[in-house]
């Protein structure tokens, strides 16, 4: 049983398969992700990007935020996102009848008109994967910080990458300012406490993901298992 | 520094018979194609496995799709006023137009219909220069694939708009917007065209010369 759910999570990349032979690391080189050229690993000032010199991408950037910054920007993400789904994103006026909208009780609407996948869709991209970002990033960093290895720290960073491209806390505020715009005729919009909090949340998020996971990846590796 | 002088002479992993990691980034020696990374236990692989084929099925799905996308309504309201009226994407886009948000029009336009259709167009060109092993304008197509995987997300938007409209828009008789069928094929276009450039190998634009036989 065990073992059907582990080759299972193995098939989406969640976790490692044991049983095939590893390979002989290189941490002194880096690949390109995207072109595959080999260079010679370099130590990288806080804001410095080093770009492959044949495609241009990303090959690695300085830590602008220490491990401890990281978690600070990880805590302060999980207060907003609490703050965001509790509280409104607007509250319309038809009338003198207030209707105050949360993000579940738009989900919620929508899954009780029949759509469901696109409740599930929304639900996901805009609920549950930015929370999975936040809750795996404490979970990781909080050991990290103390210079301690989390217990499943491998299929938590890969969870991590998974989740965080399919994290879209940015369209969803935008969503929000265009849906206020397309409503404007029909009653008057009073902005919430939600959509501040979602505002702050992708600051913050977009913060986040720009430390990336490879830094992450590097320390871990250095500290023992 | 000169680091480029010509591309052929770039040493790559897989020249030197390296693998890099696409999880984690280690990079290791590799015996086989089938190894896993020693970090963080990640099928290791030259290349994506099947990747150009299944780009291009994800591609040919999204193009189905895109039809009733933009030919069904995506959501229906309900008012007093207006009574019972059907709303495209491009509809949609023309109402923000007409009540004079034509800035909001113009960002839901890129947003919902230039996103989509450039990606699948340009998908479609990376897949097929990938397979000729083209080794035209290759720093250009890389830039269009990192492009791609930038902005993909935020076709996304409409799919929000209207699930936040059916939220918003609940005053019984008076008025109420309910989704419709063209939201779901135009979400589904939306995850359809993000697999299909998680799935293109960006390293297939740059073809070593051990792949030219």
């Amino acid at each position: 049983m065990q073992a059907t759910l582990r080759h299972l999570l193995a098939g989406i990349g969640l976790v490692g398969r044991r049983d095939e032979a590893s390979a002989h690391a290189h941490p002194e080189l880096v690949a390109c992700e995207e072109c595959d050229a080999v260079y010679s690993r370099r130590a990288l000032s806080a804001g410095d990007v080093a770009r492959c010199p044949r495609c241009g991408s990303i090959l690695g950037r300085g830590h602008v935020l220490a491990v401890d910054g990281q978690l600070a920007l990880a805590a302060g993400a999980l207060v907003v996102f609490a703050l965001g789904n509790v509280s409104d994103i607007v509250t319309l006026d038809l009338h003198g009848v207030h209707s105050p909208v949360t993000l579940y009780e738009s989900i919620w609407s929508t899954w009780l008109s029949g759509e469901h996948v696109v409740a599930l869709l929304a639900g996901a991209t805009a609920f549950a994967f930015p929370l999975a970002v936040i809750l795996l990033r404490l979970y990781v960093l909080t050991p990290l910080v103390a210079g301690k290895r989390v217990r499943g720290f491998v299929p938590a960073l890969r969870a991590l990458r998974w989740v965080t491209r399919w994290s879209m806390v940015e369209v969803f505020m935008f969503g929000t300012l265009v849906a206020i715009v397309k409503i404007a005729g029909l009653a008057s919009v009073i902005p919430g406490v939600g959509i501040f909090s979602y505002a702050v949340l992708t600051v913050l998020l977009a913060a986040i993901h720009s430390a990336g996971l490879h830094g992450l990846w590097q320390r871990a590796s250095e500290l023992p298992a | 520094m000169n680091l480029v002088s010509s591309t052929s002479a770039v040493p790559t992993a897989r020249s030197r018979g390296l693998l890099g990691c696409e999880c984690c980034g280690l990079v290791s020696e590799a015996a086989a194609d089938a190894a896993r990374c020693p970090r963080c236990g990640f099928a290791l692989h030259q290349r994506k496995p099947q990747s150009l084929q299944r780009t291009a099925a994800y591609l040919m799905a999204a193009v189905v799709l895109y039809v009733p996308a933009n030919t069904l309504p995506i959501m229906a309201t309900a008012s007093v006023i207006a009574g019972h009226e059907s709303h495209t994407i491009l509809g949609g886009i023309l109402e923000l137009w007409h009540t004079g948000s034509w800035d909001l029009a113009l960002i839901v336009f890129i947003a919902s219909i230039a996103v989509p259709i450039l990606k699948i167009a340009a998908l479609a060109l990376l897949v097929v220069t990938a397979q000729r092993k083209s080794r035209w304008r290759q720093a250009e197509r890389a830039s269009l694939y990192r492009l791609i995987e930038t902005v993909g997300h935020w076709s996304m938007l409409d799919v929000f708009v209207v699930v936040l409209l059916v939220g918003m828009v609940r005053f019984g008789a008076f008025a109420s917007v309910e989704p419709a069928a063209g939201l779901l094929a135009f979400g589904a276009v939306v995850v359809l065209t993000m697999l299909a450039s998680a799935s293109f190998d960006p390293r297939l634009i740059w073809p070593d010369p051990a792949d030219d036989d």
